[in-house]
């Protein structure tokens, strides 16, 4: 049991910082998410954390203690990394001894540790085989049984998921939460995959390029993203994202204008560049203007749509007239579109029956509508919400 | 294509029979030594390839020599050292080669490899001055230190291509399992590494069982001499008599050695022993 405090955490190789002045608390027994896209600095937060990377400065505390040049034998943590890395020449049983001999326990004490994991984790049968013979998520099993045999202060997940299929990893996903609830081991989790962090996280970390951005609870993350680029990376499909302007008490956006609740265009500085972003699920069908009183209701022509069953996206075009694009972090992914239109998606009820090609009257309320302030990228709406 | 009709018979025969020619140059003479060990001294000149009469007097005659043993128990002895002491050292510089990050790694590779490169016979005369006045000459460590020079480099290069291939990642699971870095060097690394260090090893046996220019030169006595240089001293029974027999015996009994250790190192050597560490 363990409580990992991290004071301005900062970690510079030569010239580039990877980490900058990261500063969080995971508490004791909590599951402990961080996300961003590749090259964002987690996978060195967490080496630094398990003692394979040296802090260049800030301090690491777990329990209250200061651990940051401490050997990584002497944290007593565990980690699953995303290669698996359980030992070629072992079998399964020798793998999950491995720490436990190091620990020099008893024969017995070791056998018996072994033998519990590998019935919590299915592995009895598998205990002496070889790791070539086992599959990609048996493999996955097995480093993370010879994490929790060591019954460490705190577990460290590396991408363990990102090298099995998609429906394995569904499957390990929920293995992984039920074990973390099961033993209550704060748990640290690092992901690029942002479906993983909301489902798995108690609290999630977002980086990008070293920085944390914001750090929240998944519904936090959610409702209240800190800045365009939390908003744009937590949510799949991703939130919509269109220039906009201020007149007044009205927002003005290349679909059209829109009043905004009174304390909040009362914060937001006049003649600033503005972002506004919606999620696919808040854009509602509304076939009369009565049906979307007080929102924004527009026409959209249909360019795809994508039925997934229980639910149907469908992606539009947006002209940009008047306004000028707009510019998103690059490792959102998200297609910025070429300065004169932009694409955006509505999650809608597959029964409305719309074909390609159709226009469709889409209605979005003002309290949906996130604001950024379109230089820095902050959340102008969160600060007052 | 291959396997496939008349193209893959083809195929088949093409290697089958370039391999059968290949193995047929490289024994012919070692029968012939083996059949020329086993004649008896008349028949020797009898250029005939299968001997006519077996006779192991030439192995009974070598062994009654006290020079032979002896020179045998020289050459297990100091090539056994040199392999054991050049794999070793060649594990740690390899290593850290591979695994450290420090200016100049790439220079002391290739500053290895020129020693390989330097031709022996150039420091020969130097080295016997040398070792005559630090008091190496005719004795063990006088020969172990030049085979360990001059085999040292490829351990090292080999090693080193071999731990290059082992993830970075099974030695940091082994230090947060709690680990030094010299258990997690001992437990994973050199497990992992097996075959490249019984490559090493067969590579560098073989070079100091077989070396005659350094035996030759730096010993005198059976205190340090090795079998290729005792054999250069073998007598025959007269002043006109070649103690071909006697030769051919002793070679084929060195030979048994060298053909048991890779044999025996060889079985060591799978390929592929890393597979299942990582990914899917």
């Amino acid at each position: 049991m363990a409580e990992i405090e991290l004071r301005e955490v900062t970690r510079r190789f030569s010239g580039t910082t990877a980490v900058n002045r990261a500063s969080f608390t995971i508490h004791d027994g909590e599951f402990f998410i961080l996300v961003g896209p590749s090259g964002c600095g987690k996978s060195t937060l967490l080496n630094m954390i398990v003692g394979l990377e040296q802090v260049t400065s800030g301090e690491i505390r777990v329990n209250g203690e200061l651990v940051n040049d401490r050997d990584p034998r002497e944290r007593n943590m565990a980690m699953v990394f995303q290669s698996y890395a359980i030992y070629p020449h072992m079998t399964v049983r020798e793998n999950m001894a491995f720490p436990l001999k190091l620990a020099k326990l008893s024969r017995e004490e070791i056998d018996r540790r072994v033998e519990e994991a590998a019935v919590i984790l299915e592995l009895t049968p598998l205990l002496d085989r070889k790791p070539h013979a086992l599959s990609g998520g048996q493999r996955q099993r097995v480093a993370m049984g010879r994490a929790i045999v060591r019954e460490p202060s705190a577990f460290l997940l590396d991408e363990p998921l990102s090298n099995l299929d998609a429906k394995l990893r569904g499957q390990m996903r929920t293995e992984i939460a039920r074990l973390q609830r099961r033993l209550g081991t704060t748990t640290l989790y690092v992901t690029h995959d942002q479906t993983e962090a909301m489902t798995l996280g108690d609290r999630i970390a977002v980086l990008r390029g070293g920085d944390i951005q914001q750090i929240g609870t998944p519904r936090e993350l959610y409702e209240r993203p800190a800045n365009l680029f939390v908003a744009g990376f937590i949510g799949s499909p991703a939130m919509n994202f269109l220039p906009a302007r201020q007149a007044g008490s009205e927002l003005l956006l290349p679909l059209g204008s829109i009043t905004l609740p009174g304390e909040n265009a009362a914060t937001i500085p006049a003649d600033r560049e503005l972002v506004a972003g919606f999620r696919p699920e808040h854009l509602q069908v509304a076939a009369g203007q009565e049906e979307c009183a007080g929102g924004l209701r527009f026409e959209a022509q249909v360019e795809l749509l994508e039925w997934l069953g229980a639910e149907l996206f469908v992606h539009f075009e947006v002209n940009l007239a008047g306004f000028a694009g707009i510019a998103l972090p690059q490792e959102l992914g998200i297609e910025s579109g070429d300065g004169a239109r932009m694409m955006a998606v509505a999650r809608i009820d597959p029964a409305c029956g719309v074909e390609e090609g159709e226009t469709l009257a889409l209605c979005i309320r003002p309290e949906r509508i996130q604001l950024f302030d379109g230089r820095t990228g902050g959340n102008l709406r969160a600060e007052g919400a | 294509m291959a396997g496939t009709g008349s193209a893959g018979r083809m195929e088949r025969l093409f290697w089958g029979v370039g391999s059968a020619i290949v193995v047929l140059y490289a024994l012919i003479p070692v029968a012939w030594l083996l059949s020329l060990s086993l004649k008896p001294g008349a028949d020797l000149g009898d250029r005939r390839f299968v001997p006519q009469a077996v006779s192991l007097e030439h192995y009974v005659a070598v062994f009654d020599d006290p020079q032979f043993p002896a020179a045998l128990w020289n050459s297990a002895g100091i090539a056994g050292i040199s392999t054991v002491a050049a794999v070793l050292l060649g594990m740690f510089a390899a290593y850290a080669i591979v695994r450290l990050q420090f200016p100049g790694r790439n220079l002391m590779l290739a500053a290895a490899l020129s020693v390989a490169m330097f031709p022996p016979v150039s420091i020969i005369g130097p080295l016997f001055n040398l070792w005559r006045t630090l008091g190496l000459y005719d004795t063990w460590a006088g020969l172990i230190l030049p085979y360990m020079t001059f085999t040292l480099p490829l351990a090292i290069w080999t090693l080193a291509a071999f731990f290059r291939e082992i993830p970075w990642d099974l030695e940091r699971a082994a230090r947060v399992d709690g680990a030094t870095p010299l258990q997690a060097f001992v437990h994973v690394i050199v497990p992992l590494a097996a075959p490249g260090v019984f490559t090493a090893a067969i590579l560098v046996f073989m070079f100091a069982w077989n070396d005659f220019l350094f035996a030759i030169s730096l010993t005198s006595t059976s205190d340090a001499r090795t079998v290729p240089a005792a054999i250069a001293f073998f007598t025959g029974s007269s002043l006109f008599e070649l103690p071909t027999g006697a030769i051919a015996a002793a070679s084929v009994v060195v030979t048994v050695p060298v053909i048991i250790v890779v044999l025996l190192f060889q079985r060591r050597i799978v390929a592929g022993l890393t597979a299942g560490a990582v990914k899917g």
